[in-house]
């Protein structure tokens, strides 16, 4: 494990902003972190770098504890923070020479070229740069540093969509390149696209681990009924789950591979069938929706809890 | 001591060091000629007539303030000079913490490998560096005034020479004036013990400032805290002076280390005083000007070594 936490919490008098973190990242995984402003992920984060000291618990990064060894952690994780300001008086190329300084092992070479490929105009004052120009100059920055680590906190915020495929390109070659990356954002298709494993943190909680590869084999099958559905055979009770029940509507939802249920599916009284991947908006809504789902609403094929429903589908 | 950090440091300090070098450079240089031009006799009917009511705010005696160098000293007293300084440590010192979390980045310089303690080291270490050059600056603009400007004095009586007996001046008044150096009348040298002095105000004033900055989030709050200490600090001092029941006041002044008048004549009448950490005056002891200096310095070293830990201990707040 490269990066590691165990009940790890953060109290700011009564309010919790994170509470028993229990989480281990692997070396060379795309790692998410989910959940809206709030939820603790950059509490998270700040804990790993040493900015705050946990109420309780630990966290450890590549071996080192995070409270006790912040610079040498900080020597192999390179962070981006979400919205970084710069220094005011360098411009583009100052501020990259400055990184490429204060870090041992930087190369400026390679910063320069990433500002290139991030169509970064170094010339001009940072002062004087937009909120894009500043969150490119500081991915550059970032991106540059050879460490095994990297945290990026919303790294595409402020980017258009061309400079935000390209950043999610980086974060891809950084992963074949064996880096680990921790990437936050609330962006789910993003986290979708690049990320190998997600958690969901909520109110200071991780409520949810999901291995990405295992969403991509689950579908949800939305359709008309004609007719009163039937009751779902015993022996496909584990693979399939009734998400919504309306009258002339069903929402089914399957934690594994479809194929086994097309047959039964076939002799439903079925219209207009609607066969889509589940994705990670599903996962993420049943924790965070607006008008979270009462546990009753949420018919369970085989009566599991919505906690462990979640945890069928790969937590 | 990290060399990106320092360079940092001095890219941001530089256009404020500049501005201060030259407004603290240019004060002493004018000041000197403002002296030369106000003729010795003016400037005595002047504050002898306000000496009764004025002379307990003064830190020398009368004969000091009508002499050239007690004059130029005044420079130093001066709230051109004395703000100056102020403002830049001010400035400085609460840039330290609380003005990189304000602008946010603080943020990214902490993500890279370099400890707390090295932040704040580079920012002090460039800041006291900095406040060196403004004082030296202020005894250089005092250098190059006495070297060029001329005091206009009367040509002394004619002396009636009788051999065998000393000259003896006759009672004969001149109005013919005659230009002479400045450099004549006047050691530069006595003017370092108030340049050091200044120096070692705005290093208590850094201390101070970075231990606000130290523990708070906001650079304008810092600025706020720390500009009503001083002002607390000044208004003590001017209390203490003023009335005799509130003299304990003048103990919980920074201004009562702050002497560069009373240096300056030490330096003139008494100079090997002039870097004594206790002097003897009238058979007691009393602390010299070194000793008036560590107390400055003391309360530098403690502002920073409190900041230090301040900082070392806190936690970060996200940038706002």
């Amino acid at each position: 494990m490269i990066v590691e936490t165990n009940q790890l919490t953060k109290t700011y008098g009564p309010l919790a902003a994170l509470r028993d973190c229990s989480l281990a990242v692997n070396k060379g995984e795309v790692f998410g972190l989910l959940g809206p402003n709030g939820a603790g992920k950059t509490t998270l984060i700040r804990i790993l770098l040493g900015y705050l000291k946990p109420s309780s618990g630990w966290a450890k990064v590549d071996g080192l504890d995070c409270e006790r060894k912040s610079v040498a952690v900080r020597r192999v994780v390179a962070y981006l923070p979400a919205e970084a300001s710069m220094f005011p008086q360098m411009n583009g190329r100052d501020a990259l020479k400055f990184f490429a300084e204060i870090r041992p092992g930087s190369d400026l070479l390679r910063s320069l070229k990433l500002a290139q490929r991030l169509e970064l105009d170094l010339s001009r004052r940072i002062g004087l740069m937009s909120t894009g120009m500043k969150q490119k100059l500081a991915l550059a920055a970032t991106l540059a540093a050879q460490t095994p680590i990297y945290i990026l906190d919303e790294p595409t915020s402020n980017l258009d969509p061309t400079v935000r495929q390209a950043v999610l390109a980086l974060v891809n070659e950084a992963r074949a390149a064996g880096k680990t990356v921790l990437f936050s954002s609330h962006v789910l298709s993003e986290v979708e696209e690049v990320c190998d494993r997600v958690v969901i943190l909520r109110a200071g909680r991780l409520v949810h681990t999901q291995i990405m590869r295992e969403l991509r084999t689950q579908h949800r099958i939305a359709a008309q009924l004609s007719a009163p559905l039937p009751p779902i055979p015993q022996s496909l009770r584990q693979q399939l789950v009734i998400a919504s029940h309306a009258p002339g509507e069903v929402t089914f939802e399957t934690p594994g591979e479809l194929a086994p249920l097309l047959g039964w599916l076939a002799t439903l009284p079925l219209a207009d069938v609607r066969i889509e991947p589940v994705g990670l908006r599903a996962i993420y809504d049943r924790y965070h929706s607006e008008q979270p789902l009462a546990s009753g609403q949420r018919e369970l094929a085989d009566g599991v809890t919505p906690h462990k429903q979640a945890a069928l589908s790969g937590g | 001591m990290n060399v990106a950090l320092l360079k940092k440091s001095l890219l941001e300090v530089r256009l404020l060091f500049a501005a201060c070098l030259v407004l603290v450079f240019a004060f002493c240089f004018v000041r000197v000629f403002i002296v030369a031009s106000l003729e010795l006799s003016d400037f005595a009917a002047i504050v002898e007539r306000l000496w009764d009511k004025w002379g307990k705010f003064s830190a020398v005696p009368l004969s000091q303030l009508l002499s050239y160098p007690g004059r130029i000293a005044l420079a130093f007293d001066e709230p051109i000079v004395v703000f100056t300084i102020s403002i830049f440590a001010i400035s400085r010192g609460s840039d330290v913490v609380s003005g990189e979390l304000n602008r946010g980045t603080l943020e990214l310089l902490l993500a890279q490998p370099v400890s707390r303690l090295q932040v704040l080291a580079s920012q002090a270490l460039v800041t006291i560096g900095c406040l060196a050059l403004l004082s030296a600056a202020t005894w250089c603009g005092t250098w190059v005034g006495i070297q060029v400007a001329t005091v206009k004095e009367s040509v002394p009586p004619p002396k009636l020479k009788v051999p065998f007996l000393p000259a003896v001046p006759l009672p004969v008044r001149s109005d013919e004036k005659i230009e002479i150096p400045m450099r004549e009348k006047v050691d530069p040298a006595v003017f370092w013990p108030g340049a050091v002095n200044l120096f070692c105000l705005g290093c208590a004033v850094a201390g101070v400032s970075s231990l606000v900055s130290a523990c708070d989030r906001y650079r304008w709050r810092t600025i706020g805290i720390v500009a009503a200490f001083y002002v607390l600090s000044m208004i003590c001092k001017i209390l203490g002076l003023a009335f005799e029941r509130f003299a304990w006041l003048k103990d919980l002044s920074l201004f009562t280390a702050y002497e560069p008048q009373k240096f300056i004549a030490i330096a003139t009448r008494t100079p090997e005083d002039t870097w004594s950490f206790v002097r003897q005056v009238e058979g007691l002891p009393e602390l010299g000007p070194l000793g008036y200096n560590a107390i400055l310095l003391g309360i530098a070293a403690i502002g920073y070594l409190a900041a230090a830990i301040v900082f070392h201990k806190r936690d970060l707040p996200a940038p706002l």
